[in-house]
């Protein structure tokens, strides 16, 4: 090809390999499109992750069976997907995702898995706030209120694709509705009784701005750091001064950064270090917040405990 | 083979097998050195020499057959010097008081006499005023002479030198051979392994001709002569070294 | 002149867990950098980094027993260690293979058996990310181990220096005249063992072998003899801790390496300038014979 010929000519030609060259690994999954409909087997859901999966699970009827991606106490956002959830997808009957760019690998996943079905998303329809890897905040079931929207459109996706379960699914979407709407109330009446200029916390993960938002305490981030990495020395004294400044009452840790340090930070400055905060999935089965209700109350009652506790004198 | 039996004998062998690296490198070696002698083990390469010294030295343990010696006889044992680590950063005065190391222990400070030994044993290898010049700084023959006058300081009956004089310049031989002789008038028992025959010709009234099995041992004229060497040289290259050990006395 | 003094003094005033840092840091530095001396001298300087490797079957195996436990993985940590390094020496002592080989063989071992060990449990987990900390974390337990540790290191190197100097330098001649050479050897190796783990779990492996080998390699081009060799290897590591803290502090950099590099930094110009054999110290001087 020489640089003579006009741009068109060069772009289709390129354009035509690279599609013949990303459809081929579609073609090595045909073999799986006839396999979509095993008969006999109970219609499975494939939600992304877990909150979403134990959400579809309270409003689906028995018959259908539900499963997730990305299972209780892994990370979506570091999810490498292997040939055997190709496999799940391929054989879903239908897919649930979070949206909002919560899930970057999702898409490629499905073309590959050959996957041919709806793709419901929970999140459709609210208004996202600022925030996260891309400019969108993703982390809306933090809001329980947003989490009513969640919850209808599940149900109407679930029931645009086995119209025969309509009715159980109303029912059990109402049914959940009311008890989310129960738990927020409790939350708010929590939350509330604490005065607002002690709402402050600072927590390394920045998955809460929607329950900041809705339930106006103050998700601080330590400010110029990244938890991956190790701190430099005025990273750490700049947050001390912060939590002095700022008044912040309690940190919370991620499983990832380094507890010492957080110990240390909290006991120098006077706060309190609280305990786990569940922001992207769920914690295993038995876990304190194996369910999403459970997730919330657990999260709730961490921070009324850490916000609540007498303000230790710094050392 | 002549045993010196009608001279008290420092050290009394009785069928010494030694083996080095699994191969038997001293085989059933008997006989005496002569006390208060200077006695030179010499042989082709390999056959044994350093080995025996190890072994008579306490820094080999596993041997077969016997040593006799009085228990409570001194040895200071000179190895090869390239076991040595030169580089090490001691400082002279140091390595000589480490002689006194049986008198001292691990734990004990100097006090002025023994001081004073050092100072006499730099002095008679011809340092005095080295003591604090590192090892590392010296040449090949200092560094013998410190060597030396740490085996001074020992103060031992039996004196065991492997290869003292290899790649020493002349002078320092002459001095350090000096320094054997005045051990011989002390009454101490030298033995040294030596290649330098008109070396042992010259200084040595005892000789120990060694090709893992003995040649000859006994008064030096007779045991370096011509058939004697011959022969070593013909054992020499006799050795099968994938032989197993032998079960009989030579 | 003050904002100067403020800039350097400031930082430890206002903060406590710089503090702490900084009185971690020299309580390393004492313990550790004459015993990087004598591994140095014994051409064993590539130990140090072995060793953070040897402690993760013990960790594995104490995380396996009985979970994610602080005091059993370190536990677990310090005999795997000890282990390795014992198994060493004694390949050593009775085969006329070096420390460097053995020590490479054992601690390879103790590493795939360890990866073997985690990888039973199928956890994402970082074992070593649990177990090594941070020299900016360093709590008062942490504080107290280092400072025990490099008291005990500086007793036993003290009360052994002559054997250890003589199993060092003449191991043959120790032998001759009946010496301890094997019990000093072992001591020489559970200290190491001891001030490497501790390190390792106050301040992460970086730290721990950093500041025990690099003052150590530089501070033998500023002077000889043991003795001398240790007390320059304290201060460089003391004041690189300092320096690099500081550093750490006002230009935002992560404090582990940053004073690690410090170190690299004073071991670079000691190479350079250093009055012993320095590289370009030679031609600053001027010779000798063309002096008057």
């Amino acid at each position: 090809m020489s640089l003579n010929q006009p741009m068109t000519c060069i772009n289709r030609r390129s354009l035509i390999r690279a599609a013949a060259l990303t459809a081929l690994p579609a073609w090595t999954a045909l073999p799986l499109r006839a396999q979509t409909q095993p008969t006999g087997a109970a219609p499975q859901i494939v939600a992304s992750f877990s909150i979403v999966a134990d959400m579809v699970r309270e409003i689906a009827p028995a018959a259908l069976e539900v499963s997730a991606l990305v299972g209780p106490d892994a990370d979506a956002h570091v999810f490498a997907p292997t040939p055997a959830h190709g496999k799940r997808l391929a054989q879903a009957g239908l897919v649930v995702v979070n949206g909002l760019g919560f899930e970057g690998w999702i898409d490629r996943l499905i073309k590959v898995s050959g996957y041919g079905g709806a793709v419901v998303e929970a999140s459709r329809g609210i208004a996202p706030l600022h925030g996260g890897h891309h400019g969108i905040d993703p982390h809306a079931w933090q809001d329980l209120s947003l989490a009513r929207r969640y919850v209808a459109n599940l149900r109407d996706g679930l029931a645009e694709r086995w119209p025969q379960h309509q009715a159980e699914l109303n029912d059990r979407s109402a049914a959940y509705l009311e008890r989310l709407a129960t738990l927020d109330r409790q939350v708010r009446e929590q939350l509330g009784a604490i005065p607002r200029a002690q709402r402050r916390v600072i927590t390394s993960h920045d998955a809460f701005g929607y329950y900041a938002a809705a339930y106006d305490v103050d998700f601080f981030a330590p400010q110029g750091w990244s938890t991956h990495s190790e701190p430099s020395a005025a990273a750490v004294a700049r947050l001390i001064r912060q939590i002095k400044r700022d008044g912040v009452r309690a940190l919370f840790v991620e499983n990832i950064s380094d507890p010492r340090l957080i110990q240390r930070i909290a006991q120098e400055a006077g706060a309190r270090v609280g305990g786990t905060l569940y922001s992207d999935a769920l914690s295993a089965a038995g876990g304190p917040a194996d369910t999403y209700l459970k997730l919330f109350e657990h999260n709730t009652r961490v921070l009324v405990a850490g916000l609540t506790a007498p303000q230790t004198r710094a050392r | 083979m002549t045993l010196a039996s009608s001279f008290t004998s420092a050290v009394r062998l009785h069928d010494l097998t030694v083996a080095y690296r699994g191969h038997p490198a001293v085989h059933h070696l008997s006989g005496a050195f002569v006390a208060g002698a200077m006695t030179a083990v010499v042989g082709p390469n390999g056959a044994g020499k350093s080995t025996l010294l190890g072994a008579l030295g306490g820094a080999l343990r596993g041997y077969e057959g016997r040593i006799e010696r009085d228990a409570a006889l001194r040895i200071a044992y000179l190895p090869q010097a390239s076991a040595l680590d030169r580089s090490f950063p001691v400082r002279v005065f140091e390595v000589v008081a480490m002689g006194l190391w049986a008198h001292i222990g691990n734990f004990g400070t100097l006090r002025s006499t023994e001081h004073a030994r050092v100072d006499e044993a730099l002095a008679a290898v011809g340092l005095t005023g080295f003591g604090q010049r590192l090892l590392g700084e010296l040449s090949a023959g200092q560094a013998q002479r410190v060597l030396f006058a740490r085996v001074l300081v020992q103060d031992a009956e039996l004196i065991l030198l492997d290869e003292p004089f290899n790649a020493i310049d002349a002078r320092t031989t002459a001095d350090l051979l000096a320094l054997l002789h005045r051990w011989k008038h002390e009454s101490r028992t030298v033995i040294a392994v030596l290649h330098d025959l008109e070396q042992v010709r010259a200084n040595f009234e005892h000789t120990l001709l060694l090709a893992r099995k003995p040649v000859a041992w006994g008064p030096t004229a007779q045991v370096l002569d011509a058939a004697h060497l011959f022969k070593a040289r013909q054992m020499a290259e006799a050795w099968d070294e994938t032989a197993a050990p032998c079960e009989r006395a030579a | 002149m003050s904002t100067a003094l403020q800039a350097l003094v400031g930082p430890f005033v206002e903060f406590p867990f710089m503090r702490r840092a900084l009185v971690a840091t020299w309580a390393l530095s004492l313990g550790s950098a004459p015993i990087g001396c004598l591994l140095v001298l014994r051409r064993m300087s590539l130990v140090g980094d072995a060793m953070a490797h040897a402690v993760l079957p013990g960790a594995a195996a104490g995380f396996l027993l009985a979970g994610l436990s602080l005091p059993a993985m370190s536990l677990g940590g310090f005999i795997a260690a000890l282990a390795v390094a014992l198994a060493a020496g004694f390949v050593t002592r009775h085969t006329p293979q070096r420390e460097d080989a053995s020590f490479a063989a054992f601690y390879l071992i103790a590493l795939a058996l360890g990866v073997l060990l985690v990888s039973l449990r199928g956890s994402q987990m970082d074992l070593m990310h649990m177990l090594f900390g941070s020299v900016l974390a360093v709590d008062d337990a942490a504080l107290l181990q280092i400072a025990v540790v490099a008291s005990i290191t500086l007793w036993a190197l003290a009360l052994l220096y002559r054997p250890l100097v003589l199993e060092s330098f003449d191991p043959g001649f120790l032998r001759s005249v009946g010496g301890p050479g094997a019990a000093v050897h072992m001591a020489l190796l559970v200290l190491l063992v001891a001030n490497l783990v501790s390190a390792f779990q106050a301040m992460g492996t970086l730290m721990a072998v950093g500041l025990m080998m690099l003052p150590a390699t530089a501070a033998r081009f500023w002077v000889a003899g043991l003795p001398a060799m240790a007390a320059v290897a304290v201060t460089i590591g003391a004041a690189s801790g300092t320096l690099g803290l500081l550093l750490s502090y006002h230009a935002e950099l992560p404090s582990g390496p940053c004073i690690v590099l410090v170190c690299g930094a004073a071991y670079v110009l000691s190479v350079l300038f250093g009055a012993r054999d320095g590289v370009l110290s030679r031609h600053l001087r001027k010779p000798v014979h063309l002096s008057r």
